[in-house]
């Protein structure tokens, strides 16, 4: 468990980050858009409906047609608003969605073969930045995301938005909370905050896998982080039936795209830490790549499919549920899992 | 029978039941004791599997819901109110109204107009006739009192159209004369009772 | 008036002695259903249905009078019974056509099959084969669909006059006689009745020969009888009725625009007919059928306008005529007042003279009587002056009404002899006299009805100067007895046999002439015992006047002595205004004799031209286009609405550009003359319909007003000045009256020369009437009720300005030639 494989690996450049972090920002945008389309066709089936199907083949290009409608609408910034706010409250958003996801393992890492010009010969890491501090880097960066919706609630001059603002600051930081301390028992586990440490002491089969050690840690996880990326049923920052859209009232355009692209990265981020803390990670191999594909996919399926299935809750429930009863379980697992560890 | 239903004069009350829905906790402990039931119960699981298997279903088996509307539709009932038919009689061709006004007269919305004439033929023709679909509210009043079925509702629910006018002359209306032979009876609204025949009675006239 | 108390379902009302049962039981809004009686007519007992039962007997409510004290049950099951078989009997073989009938919505037999709750039908017939027929350019008959109820050939006798129709048979099948036991009695009665007939024509062909009026068809209960031009053109729920005055004769009746939206491209609103509360007002055939005469389209040209505004800054005539409303009327003298312009209006000028001379002479404000009450009492009339048939429906309809309702009696003098007016009764006396010896038939009434005691003296002398008795041998047949011997041939007896044989004798005989009689064309030596006849049983007596006393050279002396038989007799006496609102402009109007100078001529000719015709300088509103009142012969101001949008500028617009005017013309009615008999009543105050007993609550009457007078000083007549050779008479055939009854397009009479059926032939085709101050050329038109020679020349088309070729008299020697 102490040695690590980075030795191994050639040397990072500057370089191969800057490709590693345009390769996230294409693949992850493509693949938020594409979640769209997925969460579409799966409420779709689980209501026995067919979805998008007039785009391309069975509504596959939807995306695209929803993309260029998004682009090309029209920018508008409400009368009252604090533009400058206003306009830079979705860039928070997604921009701190996508920092997070710099210190994740996505794909595998690869040197540019020789033969392309200029870049031939580069190595592009899995990780763009394999801080040791992995964990907490992305669980900081994902909290301080929770200025994109409280900003862009609060400058747009109007009552949902006001509304979805604040409930965008109780639910953020109240969760945050809870994802730390309940990450904090497999950290003690493990004994590193580095993404990569996690997958290496999980590498030897699903008996391997900490999910086994810290079944609650993991479901109190899965809960906060259902909460954390505003998802049903924590779903009441932008809830229709009470606050129209909340923070998201006055968006529209491509504005009101990037809070769905950070949305969308955040619950990839929020699968893929989950994937490697609880379910293993990656494994060697061209095929274990697949493994955690598999892991995200089943991650994001289960977000859609809950959306699919439960009610959301009230907002008093929401606090009722991380201060009573979710945050002294995590406590108490901390607890527990220091004293048999000391044991 | 008693008076005590027009007392509550609390307008869709009269109606409600009451589910029982348990006792809500009041001590701490009765309220945990319902967190862990609920929790632990699988409810929540049940949920999760009635969705999954809907979508079973609907994937494999055959039970998509979802209608392909402009290249689907749905057989709609016989007596759905939508744009209006004319309709012809079988064996003449001849239009079947015979301009009496009634429809005119009935119609709450004021939106049918008819010009009438006598005619070469010594009948009442009816010269155009007019219905302001921009006014209709396609209650079937029309349809309804007409005596001899000529003004009946059609299928027809696609009325978008660049001109409104487009639905609104005698002609539009009226059944093509070479799609006769397609001309489908009217069974809706203010047609003929299936039991029509024992509620006549009968005149004697033994000629 | 004495009233009777009765008893109808146990309430009690006071009602007028002689009453129907039914009238009474109407007049206290007391429903008794009935299809076949109308109000000023004679029952015809065809339908039965107002079967009531009076003091414990069964009896028909439309010819059983009211007694004191009679208590009168409507519904008794029995009754209820009889009616309810009557109205399916009227179902039997009625065509089930009402989706397309005309009368669908306000037909009788719908109503009272709904109202008696016939549902099912027990009685059945085989139907015979009734067609459809064309009566005339205005009636459709149905056969089919009518119901024999008789209503049409009873007003057509009883009121119009013409008697136009008559039932028929009908050639359907005999009843079975098993209905006779097992139906009520009556409807059983009036089911045999109703199936053997059938109505047509009376003159035996299939056309009726009638004044076109369309009484028949208004009164018909059913849509058998409708209007050719509105057959199939709309359903009655969909006309909206404005109420009116017919504009065109001076009769003022009381009628409904029935308008609608002309088309579905069109909008705009049309006239699709005329109806009257027919049980209270008949109309002729101009009021009935000449309703489009509206000036279409118009917008307001302003140009038009400052030209007519300068027109009349120097005009120094207005030439208009009589359809104009009281309001209008106004304006003009309001203008001539302010301003100066004369007004010239030759139709109604020899009116109002001769209205000034009778009041001059009489005393009173105006004549005494009226159509109305000249029905509802007269029972003997006298007409002169005026081609009852031809000048004014009401005044023919009221003279035929008093012979067919109250038994009476007639006397008609005119010199052109009519076919018609002798069908009217039995008791009707025709002088046709030559024209210019009017006043010999006023001098002639005198010596029948005046109180010879009240009577001056020189005219006592005057009038027995033509009393003379001769002697005269005449031969008599007489019977007498012959005896002879009669040889039996068998026997060879001889027996004495009496025989009466008749045998002429001479006998002397004393014959009382009287030279009026004779001078009148009348014949004196049987008139005294056909007089005598006539006056049987005689208390209300009328007279009436028309135009041709108006245009006469003696007008003063003729109308001195009408002036004087109202004093001395107790006849009294209704002139008929030439046209439309004569009267009212006559009253209003301070008119001129000549026109002068630069003349704006109002629907006339002018050197300006306003016109609701639509052909002159400047579009005015016909009289369907505008509110306001008119004067109408029974001297009540009648309110009348508009009709038709009208978008032009009207009378009131010029009048307030030129002086101070008012904002509306109805603002003008509060304003008429209170010196004249008007009330200064605002037109909105102003009431408009009929109450249930007949009481006619239009507008209101003028005041009148009498004053004591010398007896007048009355002149004789010159028995020379009677027209000999060719005469032409002024005068307008039956549905004509102006330019505007000339426009309607269901008017069809054409402008020509009317004359007898002989007269015609010997004119030949086309004339040229040659007159003292010009010549026309007109075509000679066929009139087959018209007898002897002189001929009727039309004077509606202003155009062709017939009044400056007569002058001042409707008779005129001319010169005929072949065209």
């Amino acid at each position: 468990m102490e040695t690590t494989l980075v030795e191994n690996l050639p040397e990072v450049t500057a370089v191969g980050v800057l490709i590693k972090a345009i390769i996230i920002l294409a693949v992850i945008s493509a693949i938020a858009g594409f979640g769209t389309y997925i969460e579409r066709k799966v409420l779709a089936f689980m209501q026995r409906r067919l979805g998008p199907m007039h785009v391309g083949p069975y509504g596959l290009l939807q995306l695209a047609a929803d993309g260029i409608k998004l682009f090309t609408k029209e920018d508008i910034v409400p009368q009252n608003a604090n533009k400058f706010i206003f306009m830079i409250a979705p860039i928070i958003t997604a921009a701190t969605a996508f920092i997070a996801l710099a210190a994740v393992p996505v794909f595998p890492d690869f040197t540019i073969p020789e033969f392309i010009p200029l870049l031939g010969g580069t190595f592009v890491p899995s990780i763009a930045a394999d801080l040791n501090i992995g964990i907490l880097f992305v669980l900081g960066m994902m909290a301080s995301g929770l200025y994109g919706p409280l900003l862009a609630g609060m400058s747009q001059a109007n009552k949902w938005g006001i509304i979805g603002a604040a409930r965008t600051a109780v639910q953020f930081l109240s969760y945050e909370v809870v994802t730390g301390l309940s990450i904090l028992a497999p950290i003690m586990i493990v004994g590193s905050l580095s993404f990569v440490d996690f997958n290496n002491a999980q590498s030897e089969g699903i008996g391997s896998w900490l999910i086994w050690q810290q079944p609650v840690a993991f479901v109190l996880f899965l809960i906060a982080g259902f909460a954390e990326t505003n998802r049903t049923p924590f779903d009441l920052l932008e809830h229709e039936a009470e606050v129209v859209s909340g923070y998201a009232t006055e968006y529209s355009g491509m504005r009101w795209g990037m809070f769905f692209i950070g949305e969308y990265a955040n619950m990839i981020t929020i699968s893929i830490i989950a994937a490697i803390v609880f379910l293993g990670g990656y494994s060697e191999g061209t095929l274990g790549w697949l493994t955690i594909v598999l892991k995200v996919g089943f991650f994001f399926l289960l977000m859609l499919w809950v959306r699919a299935s439960w009610p959301h809750i009230r907002p008093d429930q929401l606090m009722w549920l991380c201060w009573k009863v979710l945050m002294p379980i995590a406590v108490i697992n901390v607890v527990i899992t220091g004293i048999v560890m000391m044991v | 029978m008693g008076l005590e239903q027009f007392k509550n004069r609390n307008v869709g009350t009269q109606n409600y039941k009451t589910l029982d829905l348990g006792k809500t906790p009041t001590r701490g402990l009765d309220k945990f004791k319902q967190v862990v039931n609920r929790t632990f119960k699988g409810e929540l699981f049940v949920g999760l599997w009635v969705t999954l298997r809907e979508m079973i279903n609907a994937l494999f088996r055959g039970e998509m819901h979802t209608v392909k509307y402009p290249f689907e539709k749905l057989p709609i009932s016989p007596r759905y109110r939508a744009i209006h038919d004319m309709l012809r009689l079988l064996e003449s061709g001849h239009y079947r109204c015979i301009g009496c006004g009634l429809c005119e007269k009935i119609c709450i919305s004021n939106c049918i107009t008819m010009d009438t004439r006598y005619d070469e033929n010594q009948r009442k023709e009816v010269s155009e006739y007019t219905i302001n679909f921009g006014r209709c509210i396609f209650c079937g009043y029309c349809a309804e009192v007409c005596p001899e079925l000529a003004i009946v509702h059609g299928p027809r629910y696609e009325n978008a159209s660049e001109q409104r006018a487009s639905f609104s002359l005698f002609e539009d209306m009226l059944t093509p004369i070479d799609k006769l032979n397609l001309q489908q009876e009217y069974e809706g609204f203010g047609a003929v009772s299936p039991n029509a025949d024992d509620n006549i009675k009968q005149t004697p006239l033994a000629y | 008036m004495s009233t009777v108390n009765i008893k109808i379902d146990g309430k009690e009302f006071a009602v007028k002695e002689g009453e129907y049962i039914l009238n009474a039981a109407r007049a206290n809004n007391v429903f008794i259903p009935a299809i076949c009686y109308l109000t000023r007519c004679s029952p015809t007992l065809a339908c039965r249905l107002c079967l009531v039962e009076a003091d414990g007997k069964q009896v028909y409510a439309c010819n059983a009078k009211v007694k004191e004290g009679m208590e009168i049950t409507v519904d008794t099951p029995n009754i209820l019974e009889e009616r309810r078989a009557i109205m399916e009997v009227y179902d039997v073989n009625h065509p089930l056509q009402c989706g397309v009938c005309d009368k669908s919505g306000e037909c009788e037999l719908q109503n009272y099959t709904l109202e008696l709750g016939v549902d099912s039908q027990s009685y059945m017939i085989p139907d015979t084969k009734r067609e459809t027929k064309n009566w005339s350019s205005v009636l459709h008959y149905d056969a089919g669909l009518c119901i024999v109820c008789e209503r049409c050939t009873t007003v057509c006798k009883d009121m119009i006059g013409d008697a136009a129709l008559t039932t028929v048979k009908r050639g359907g099948e005999a009843l079975d006689k098993g209905f006779k036991e097992t139906m009520p009695k009556d409807a059983y009665a009036m089911w045999n009745k109703l199936q053997k007939s059938v109505i047509a024509p009376s003159n035996g062909t299939e056309f009726t020969d009638c004044s076109d009026c369309g009484e028949c068809a208004a009164v018909c209960p059913v849509g058998a009888l409708v209007s050719r031009d509105f057959q199939y053109t709309s359903n009655a729920w969909d006309l909206k009725r404005v109420p009116a005055v017919s504009a065109h004769s001076s009769d003022g009746f009381q009628i409904y625009y029935e308008v609608k939206p002309t088309s579905i491209e069109d909008r705009s609103e049309k006239i699709y007919r005329v109806t009257n509360e027919w049980n209270y007002v008949s109309l002729d055939g101009a009021a009935r059928f000449a309703y489009d005469f509206e000036n279409r389209d118009v917008v307001k040209d302003e140009q038009a306008f400052e030209k007519a505004v300068e027109a009349f800054k120097k005009a120094q005539t207005i030439r208009f005529n009589s359809v104009i409303t009281n309001e209008e009327a106004l304006m003009l003298q309001t203008l001539k007042e302010k301003m100066g312009i004369k007004l010239y209006n030759p139709e109604v000028r020899a009116f109002q003279k001769f209205l000034g001379y009778y009041q001059k002479a009489s005393g009173n404000r105006f004549y005494t009587t009226d159509t109305d009450a000249v029905m509802k009492k007269s029972d003997f009339v006298i007409a002169m002056g005026t081609a009852l048939r031809n000048d004014s429906p009401g005044l023919k309809y009221a003279f035929n009404n008093v012979q067919k309702m109250n038994k009476g009696a007639g006397l008609y003098f005119h010199p052109v002899g009519d076919t018609l007016i002798p069908s009217f009764g039995k008791n009707v006396e025709c002088f046709t006299h030559k024209p210019g010896l009017e006043e010999a038939a006023l001098y002639l009434v005198l010596d029948l009805f005046a109180d010879k005691e009240k009577l001056p003296d020189d005219v006592k002398e005057y009038i027995a100067s033509f009393k003379s008795s001769e002697k005269k041998t005449i031969k008599e047949k007489v019977m007498k007895d012959v005896t002879e011997m009669v040889k039996d041939e068998e026997t060879g007896e001889e027996k004495e046999v009496t025989k009466k044989v008749p045998e002429m004798v001479e006998k002397e005989i004393t014959i009382e002439r009287n030279g009026l009689v004779d001078l009148l064309g009348g014949n004196s030596e049987k008139f005294e015992e056909v007089f005598a006849k006539m006056m049987k049983k005689k208390e209300s007596f009328s007279m009436m006047i028309g135009e041709d006393f108006y245009y006469h050279d003696k007008a003063e002396n003729l109308a001195k002595l009408i002036a004087l038989v109202e004093e001395t007799s107790e006849i009294d006496v209704v002139m008929a205004p030439p046209k439309s609102n004569a009267l009212g402009v006559a009253l209003i109007c301070d008119l001129d004799d000549e026109a002068e100078g630069y003349t704006v001529g109002y629907n006339e000719n002018g050197d300006f031209r306003l016109s609701a015709l639509g052909d002159g300088d400047l579009d005015m509103p016909a009289m369907n286009q505008q509110e306001g009142t008119l004067t109408n012969m029974s001297k009540r101001v009648v309110p009348t609405n508009a009709a038709l949008e009208y978008g032009g500028y009207e009378l009131n617009d010029i009048v307030s550009a030129l002086i101070d005017g008012e904002r509306e013309t109805i603002d003008w009615t509060v304003k008429l003359p209170t010196a004249k008999g008007y009330k200064a009543i605002a037109f909105d105050d102003l009431e408009n319909g009929y109450s249930n007993d007949g009481t006619e609550n239009r507008g209101y009457l003028l005041k009148t007003s009498t004053r004591k007078v010398k007896m007048p000083k009355v002149e004789k007549f010159d028995e020379a000045s009677a027209l000999e050779g060719e005469i032409v008479y002024r005068c307008n055939p039956g549905r004509q009256f102006s330019d505007f009854t000339d426009k309607a397009h269901e008017i069809f009479e054409p402008f020509g020369l009317y004359a007898s059926i002989a007269k015609a032939e010997e004119l030949g085709e086309k004339v040229e009437i040659i007159f003292e101050n010009g010549s026309i050329i007109v075509d000679v038109i066929v009139d087959d009720k018209i007898e002897g020679d002189i001929t009727k020349l039309s004077d509606f088309k202003s155009a062709k300005d017939v009044y400056t070729l007569f002058g001042e008299s409707r008779y005129k020697t001319v010169t005929m030639r072949k065209v």
